[in-house]
């Protein structure tokens, strides 16, 4: 059985204090995630176990907040998911790595001189300021993306901004931000771009993607562009909605619902739908995978979804605690559609009453004016024609 | 002073029943629509999904029935008449329509001081009536593109990503009901305006005397009141 040898994994298992138990229940969950049944549960411990040397990797921050990056390095008590993570060899990443300056630039161009690396994205590609909104060593990062993206294997786009530019793109987005995908089909790179949108990524989800795309290898067999989504999203994850899988989602179909926060029904974990939960509309698999070691997530917490995983997501959303989008109207300014709707339905009211008012007037009110004797078309047809 | 009579030919009785279940669908619709936007009241969701997902299909289906029905069923297609044609005729350019535009503009304004000769359905009216089957459609389509079983099928996805995500969808499907709310009420106000026979008709399929016409929209006798 695969999942008898006992190679490197265990003993960097042991050194961490995560037992052989704690780590096929990990696989496990893996394996829920990745829609593969129990019985993968030692093909992935194997894989993991026997997958000490792996492609090496390089992670470029683009326009963001590094909060990807902060999402992922979340090491203050190491797990397996942090063991499996170490198994990318990521020989670039200019927040966590050792080296600097130009010994750091040199290991990610040594990197990219061998075709096959895996290329982690976070952040938004700026293409304002002729990419000048970004420099990295004394390149735009427009250039460094344009380097490194050919002669990868694959690219990660962690977080929504590298999946569609993110918060960084929303109006009135002036770096002129996009996702990695977008930016690179433009140019006609055609490098495979695996999108894992989300404000910021869950380190759950590039664990499954690594060994998904690493371990058991459907990025060599092509498997995993079958299970991509129109947006490069891996269905596994992005198939359904919050609102699917919510744990609220009882308090919901009851009509339950928090009408304002620092109530009672806030208390009693009721549904956040009123106050602009968007989980209606926002295909993760959060309630199910959770986030900090699955500890909890958002609507759990008690925060409505406000849509992280969609894409556009800020101007969509926001305000977060609405139900509706704010609607920028032109010389008027951000405004709700339900206003909009009041205003005109508002108008249209007071142009019956004033009509009404014009009927009465008139005298039509009680069966009509008197009809005509002849349409006015014909009888000016009749005049010209000489009264025939 | 003037009133057509209002024959139940205008009105055959399966337009009566169309047009009720239209009214009580669309009511039930935009009721639970609302409700399902913004939940203002407790303790009814599951009721108020309910209703919209089962009115739905009553519309879609009635709005089928109503168009089959105009091939087959005949209908008067002038008021103060009891002769009657196939319903389809209604809704194809008439001859009594013809050149009218401009004096319903000009009626409805003010600025013309008789009423204009017209077929049962007049120039307004009936573009009107016939902008609420894509109205439904429409309605229809944006409503399964947010509605969870139907909402990621490629037919829906696709108008989705086109509109550039469900919350736009959403709005759009918000506003098509306010498109209805305001066609109901400009209805409901020029149809009764210058009297209610046209209610009475129409809801409980009540004749009333009026002017009868001839094809050419000529009064040939009757009184109007």
């Amino acid at each position: 059985m695969a999942h008898e040898d006992h190679g490197a994994i265990y003993d960097l298992l042991a050194a961490r204090g995560v037992s052989r138990r704690d780590f096929l229940k990990y696989c496990g969950s893996i394996a829920a995630l990745l829609g593969l049944s129990e019985s993968f549960v030692p093909q992935i411990a194997a894989a993991v176990n026997h997958g000490a040397k792996l492609k090496p990797a390089v992670w470029l921050n683009g326009g963001a907040c590094t909060g990807c990056t902060e999402s992922i390095a979340q090491v203050d008590t190491p797990d397996v998911a942090t063991i499996v993570l170490d198994l990318l060899s990521i020989d670039f990443m200019e927040t966590l790595s050792m080296a600097m300056g130009e010994d750091a630039l040199a290991a990610a161009e040594a990197v990219f001189e061998e075709p096959g690396y895996i290329l982690i994205y976070e952040g938004s590609v700026m293409q304002g300021f002729d990419g000048n909104a970004l420099r990295i060593g004394g390149k735009t990062g427009l250039e460094e993306l344009d380097h490194a993206a050919p002669n990868a294997a694959a690219i990660v786009a962690v977080g929504s901004c590298a999946v569609d530019g993110g918060f960084v793109m929303a109006n009135p987005n002036p770096a002129d931000a996009t996702g990695v995908k977008p930016y690179l089909e433009g140019k006609g790179i055609t490098t495979p771009v695996v999108n894992l949108p989300t404000c910021p990524v869950n380190p759950e989800w590039l664990v499954a993607i690594v060994v998904d795309v690493l371990l058991l290898g459907s990025l060599e067999s092509g498997a995993i562009l079958d299970k991509l989504d129109d947006w490069g999203r891996p269905k596994y994850i992005f198939g359904q909605t919050i609102h699917d899988n919510c744990p609220r989602r009882g308090h919901f179909e009851n009509g339950n619902f928090v009408n304002e926060f620092g109530t009672e029904e806030e208390a009693l974990g009721y549904c956040l739908y009123k106050v602009g939960c968007k989980g209606p509309q926002t295909y993760t698999n959060c309630p199910i995978v959770r986030w900090n070691r699955r500890t909890s997530w958002c609507v759990e917490s008690g925060a409505p979804c406000i849509g992280c995983g969609s894409l556009d997501w800020v101007d969509v959303g926001a305000p977060f605690l609405n139900r509706h989008r704010d609607l920028p109207l032109p010389g008027v300014g951000n405004t709700q559609p339900g206003v909009v709707a009041g205003v005109v339905a508002g108008v249209a009211a007071l142009g019956l009453g004033l009509h009404a008012v014009g009927m009465k007037a008139s005298g039509r009110m009680d069966g009509g004016a008197p009809y005509e004797e002849m349409k006015a078309h014909d009888r000016k047809r009749m005049q010209k024609g000489g009264g025939k | 002073m003037s009133h057509p009579a209002h024959y139940r030919e205008a009105h055959p009785l399966i337009f009566v029943c169309t047009h009720w279940i239209n009214l009580i669908s669309m009511v039930a619709l935009a009721f639970s629509g609302f409700y399902i936007h913004y939940p203002f009241f407790a303790n009814f969701m599951g009721v108020a999904r309910g209703m919209h997902f089962f009115f739905m299909y009553v519309i879609l289906i009635n709005l089928f029935v109503r168009i089959v029905a105009a091939f087959f069923v005949k209908s008067a297609t002038r008021l103060g008449t009891h002769e009657v044609e196939t319903d389809i005729k209604n809704w194809l350019p008439q001859k009594l329509n013809r050149h009218q535009l401009g004096a319903w503009l000009k009626y409805y304004l003010f600025l013309k001081k008789d009423h204009p000769i017209g077929a049962k359905y007049g120039v307004l009216q009936k573009i009107a009536y016939i902008v609420t089957i894509p109205l439904t459609l429409a309605a229809a389509y944006t409503g399964f593109a947010i509605y969870a079983p139907f909402m990621d099928a490629a037919f829906f996805a696709a108008g989705t990503d086109w509109v550039g995500g469900q919350m736009n969808m959403r709005i759009i499907h918000y506003y098509i009901m306010w498109v209805f709310i305001l066609f109901t009420a400009i209805h409901a106000y020029l149809a009764n305006v210058e009297g209610v026979a046209p209610s009475r008709l129409i809801f409980a399929w009540k004749e009333e005397e009026g002017l009868r016409f001839d094809a050419d929209g000529k009064v040939i006798g009757g009184s109007g009141h």
